[in-house]
Order: structure tokens, then C-alpha cells, then sequence
């Protein structure tokens, strides 16, 4: 379970001088639940990525607390954070001879030896990623020669293979056609009903979003937020 | 994969092998394995051709692994010591050592004056490495850390020649022959500092295998699975300026390989895994510069051609190409 306490997110005075606090968004209070498919809305620039990046531990909460099963990710190592949540961002990734198999693979960095040497079981969580998202046929390719659509299959297979209780989804549906989004959202569906994850996913295709998840959680342009059941929220877009 | 890295890796040990074999008996005196039995010709293959083959090899890998760890870090393949001007500043610190180490008389000292070159050189190459780091934080752009690079290896490169301009007759003649970069004017005793200071560098480097498959996708990526980012960036930045300063202390700044090696290993190899291109530039590294080396004694019967004469030579037509292959440069 993930709680945001008074959470106060953005970035610190020094990385932006250009603004006058840096604060993005103020006040969160929400909790996340196991088994729960959620959605993260709100227009462009309002602190979906922050907000996500924050609860990575990617980005310093300005202010309050992020709760991890009733742990301050302050207190919690990198390496635990690691095992506990993954996400995938909306940056490219490409280039040194990294193929989809070694991108998928790193996904497993966190259980792996000093040496970063693959074990037989590793190999199996990969593969079985890979198949899962439809990638297996593109094992051995270089990410650079993938679609973006592709590219972002790859990275959502990369978190899968983590395999960590949390997952945080950053527009993960901006470069997929139609069918792979509803693919993407039946697997994550899946798997927070089978699995107990808890999975955030920030999205501007609204109707298939509130179409499957559970929840959603809409920053609005006035700096407030409402979090509830999707049916109840979607009455806001109408 | 795993029978394809120790093939690899046969090869190339292999060829390192042949190639410090063969740079033992190319120089001025030409001489076979019989002829060690004469006392003059013993003295110069232990006192003069051995330190000689072992720099070459040890400066070789050097340069190669802090082009590894450099271009990893700054996720730009162009990056090397000598292009982002790290030798530079590596260079200009060792020639202010000089003069000192000259005016104050401690180069009759040989481990004193040694020592202070050295660190000079590794602070002067920490100093680069810091601005370059900065630069790259600040803009993010490859070619601009580029540019920015090859900028302060020119300003760099101007204050050293002011001090050449104003150093005694003696500390202009060791700056001048040092700058042209040869592997042939060390000793045993350098050896003896180079050698303790590399091979730890070299194995601990394996150990950032792991962090650098992670960095290879970015740095929130790398956090997100584990990676202290912070940490291994101070760790990268220590290993390239110590492995940079001692070398280029040694042996003058030495153009291209500390580029241009990673890149032939990507080609070469096409893995992006770090602890098998650690060990191929690692081995590439030393190759490269025996062979360098070698090439400089054949061409010349009498002397032997600075190595930064081959080096550019091969190393700057390469980079010509890879300019041109713009998926291979990302």
C-alpha cells in the first residue's frame, strides 16, 4: 500500500530558477491500495511524471511523506525501493548495441550478482516478459531499429520483468495503436487481480482509462485534486 | 554469449600476447633472443624494452577503460580523456609540476618528483572531468560537451604553452619530448607506480559492471533499479582522471585511443553488456597502442616516432568515419 501524506511535489529552488518555489503540485493526501488499477489524469504540466518520479524516489517529496507498507521512503535504501517499485518513463532510450533482450534484462538488475550476471530463473522471468507483451520475436533486435510503439512495449516489459509490487506507468499508451492499448491495460488488469499489485498509470486516453481501471486520481488546473472510484471521477470529463 | 566472451576474450589476450612479443624486439638496436646472452644487449631488452612493451600495454588499457567509463557516464560515444580535454588538463598540471619540481631540485628525488607529477596530473585531470561533468548536467547535449571539450583542451593547451615559454631551457626540453607522448622513457621504477595503481583500477572497474548496464538506460532508469547514481559517478570520475593522470604523467597525453577503442569494441563485439566490454577494451586497449608503438619503431630505422604521430593517424580517420555513421553515434 502506498499513502502520500500532505505531499508537497516539484523540483527544488536551485534546478529551477525559472520558477518562483518549484512547487508543481501541494497538499496530496491519498492512499493506494494492493490489487488496485489506478489512474493518474490532469492536463499537460500539472506533476503527473513529478508525482510519479516522486514515489520512485527519483524526485525529493518538497514536503511530507510517501508511505510504502507503512514505511517513509526516506527511510528505505535505494536497493529496496528498487525491489518494491518500477516504473516506466516517457524518455528514449537507445543506442550502445542495447537490444530489446538486454533492456527487458535489466529489469532483473536489482536481484543480480555483483557482476550483473543473468541466472537460468532470471533468463525465465525475461523471456516470460517478453512473451507476455509480444516482444519475444523481437529478442535479439536493437531498440534502435523498434517503432516508438515498440519501444515503449520494451520498456513496460522491462518493468514486468522487476517484477516488483508497485509498478508507476508514465503515459505508457502515448505511441501504441489501439489494440496494444487494450492489450496493455488487460495485462495490467491481470495482474492486479492475480498478482495483488498495485498499478499506477498516468494516461490522456480517457475513455479506455476509465474504461479498465479502478480508480482515478485527476489533478486539476486549479491545484486541487479529487481521488475516487472511476465512474465517480469520469462524471468531471462529461 | 558466455562461450562467445571467452572466445573472444582468447582471441584478443592472444593477440596482446603476440603483439608485446614482437614490440620487444622492434627498436633502434635490432637484436634476436640469442643475442641475450651479450650483457649489452640483455641491458636493453630488461632495462629498456621490457618497461617499454608493459607501458605501452598498461597505457593502452588505461586510456581504453576511462574512454569506456566516460562514454558510459556521459551516455556520448565521442567522449575519451584526450577529446573532452582531460589529458589536457592532465598535461598542463604535470608541466606546472615540472617547473616546480625542477626550480625546487626535487627531480633528483626520483620517488618525490614522481610522486607530485603524478598527482598533479590525476588533480589536473579530476579538475577537467568535474567542469565536463557540469557542462554536461547544464546542457545535455553531446555535441555541445563536445565542443565544450575541445574548447578547453585549446585554453588549456595555451596556458601550458605560456609555461613552456617561460620554463628554463632543461624543463622546456622534458615538457617538449613528454608532450609528444612515447611510451619509451619510463623505467622499472615507473613501472613499479603505474603497474600497483592500474591493475587495482582494472579489477575494480569489473565491479561497476552491474551499475553501468543500468546507466546505460539513463540515470532515473539506473535509480530506479538500485543504482546509487550519485555514488558511481564520483567512482567513474575518480577511476578515468587517476587512470588519465598516471598515464599521461608517464607518458605524455596520448591521442585518440581513449575514444576510439570503445567504439571498435561496440563494432566489434555488438554487446551492450559492460563487464564484457570492460575486459574487451581492457585487452583492444593494449593492442592498440603495442601496435602503435611497434608501427613507430619500424618506420623509423634511427628513432622512434612520437606514438601520437600513429595514434592520430589511425585514430582521427576512424573517428572521421564513425562521424558518418550516426546510429552508431546515437
Amino acid at each position: 500500500m502506498i499513502e502520500l501524506k500532505d505531499l508537497h511535489i516539484g523540483y527544488s529552488f536551485q534546478k529551477r530558477p525559472s520558477t518562483s518555489s518549484g512547487t508543481v503540485f501541494e497538499n496530496l493526501n491519498v492512499e493506494f491500495n494492493k490489487g488496485e488499477l489506478i489512474g493518474l489524469v490532469g492536463d499537460n504540466g500539472i506533476g503527473k511524471s513529478t508525482l510519479l518520479k516522486t514515489i520512485t524516489g527519483n524526485l525529493k517529496p518538497l514536503k511530507g511523506t510517501i508511505l510504502i507498507n507503512g514505511k517513509s521512503l526516506d527511510t528505505i535504501s535505494a536497493k529496496e525501493i528498487s525491489k518494491n517499485i518500477s516504473i516506466v518513463l516517457t524518455d528514449k532510450i537507445g543506442g550502445f548495441n542495447l537490444t530489446v533482450f538486454d533492456i527487458v534484462a535489466s529489469g532483473r538488475i536489482p536481484f543480480l550478482n555483483a557482476f550483473g550476471q543473468l541466472k537460468t530463473e532470471d533468463e525465465e522471468i525475461v523471456k516470460q516478459s517478453l512473451e507476455n507483451t509480444g516482444l519475444a520475436e523481437l529478442s535479439n533486435k536493437l531498440i534502435d531499429e523498434l517503432s516508438d510503439g515498440q519501444r515503449q512495449k520494451v520498456m513496460i516489459a522491462k518493468s514486468f520483468a522487476q517484477q516488483t509490487p508497485v509498478i508507476l506507468l508514465d503515459e505508457p499508451t502515448a505511441f501504441l495503436d489501439y489494440t496494444s492499448k487494450q492489450h496493455l491495460f488487460k495485462w495490467l488488469k491481470q495482474m492486479c487481480v492475480e498478482q495483488q499489485k498495485t498499478i499506477i498509470v498516468s494516461s490522456h486516453d480517457l475513455e479506455i482509462l476509465f474504461k479498465n481501471v479502478d480508480k482515478v486520481l485527476y489533478l486539476k488546473n486549479d491545484k486541487t485534486f479529487v481521488f475516487g472510484k472511476a465512474e465517480a471521477i469520469k462524471t468531471y470529463f462529461a | 554469449m558466455q562461450k562467445k566472451f571467452i572466445l573472444n576474450i582468447f582471441i584478443l589476450a592472444t593477440a596482446t600476447a603476440l603483439l608485446f612479443f614482437i614490440n620487444l624486439f622492434f627498436g633502434t638496436v635490432k637484436f634476436s633472443l640469442a643475442d641475450l646472452q651479450n650483457p649489452s644487449i640483455a641491458n636493453i631488452f630488461y632495462e629498456i624494452r621490457i618497461p617499454k612493451a608493459f607501458t605501452a600495454l598498461l597505457a593502452g588499457a588505461a586510456l581504453a577503460l576511462a574512454g569506456l567509463l566516460m562514454q558510459t557516464l556521459f551516455r556520448n560515444p565521442l567522449a575519451g580523456p584526450y577529446v573532452l580535454g582531460i589529458s589536457s588538463g592532465a598535461s598542463l598540471f604535470v608541466a606546472i609540476a615540472i617547473m616546480l619540481v625542477n626550480s625546487f631540485g626535487l627531480g633528483d628525488h626520483y620517488f618525490v618528483g614522481k610522486t607530485i607529477i603524478s598527482i598533479s596530473a590525476i588533480v589536473g585531470a579530476l579538475l577537467v572531468t568535474l567542469v565536463i561533468l557540469f557542462i554536461s548536467k547544464k546542457s545535455g547535449s553531446n555535441i555541445t560537451v563536445l565542443l565544450v571539450g575541445i574548447m578547453l583542451s585549446q585554453i588549456l593547451g595555451a596556458f601550458q604553452g605560456l609555461i613552456e615559454y617561460l620554463a628554463s631551457a632543461d624543463s622546456l626540453k622534458t615538457f617538449v619530448i613528454w608532450g609528444m607522448g612515447s611510451v619509451s622513457n619510463t623505467t622499472n621504477k615507473d613501472l613499479g607506480l603505474m603497474l600497483p595503481v592500474c591493475g587495482v583500477l582494472f579489477f575494480s572497474s569489473l565491479f561497476l559492471a552491474k551499475p553501468l548496464n543500468a546507466l546505460l538506460l539513463n540515470e532515473s532508469y539506473a535509480q530506479n533499479l538500485g543504482i546509487n547514481v550519485a555514488k558511481l559517478r564520483i567512482t567513474i570520475i575518480v577511476i578515468t582522471a587517476v587512470l588519465t593522470g598516471i598515464i599521461t604523467a608517464f607518458c605524455g597525453p596520448i591521442a585518440f585511443v581513449g575514444m576510439s577503442v570503445p567504439i571498435a569494441c561496440r563494432l566489434l563485439f555488438k554487446t551492450s553488456n559492460q563487464l564484457h566490454q570492460i575486459v574487451y577494451c581492457i585487452l583492444l586497449g593494449a593492442c592498440t597502442l603495442l601496435f602503435c608503438d611497434s608501427v613507430c619503431q619500424l618506420l623509423s630505422t634511427n628513432f622512434s616516432l612520437p606514438i601520437n604521430t600513429i595514434t592520430t593517424l589511425i585514430g582521427s580517420p576512424f573517428v572521421i568515419y564513425l562521424i558518418f555513421r550516426s546510429r552508431t553515434l546515437n
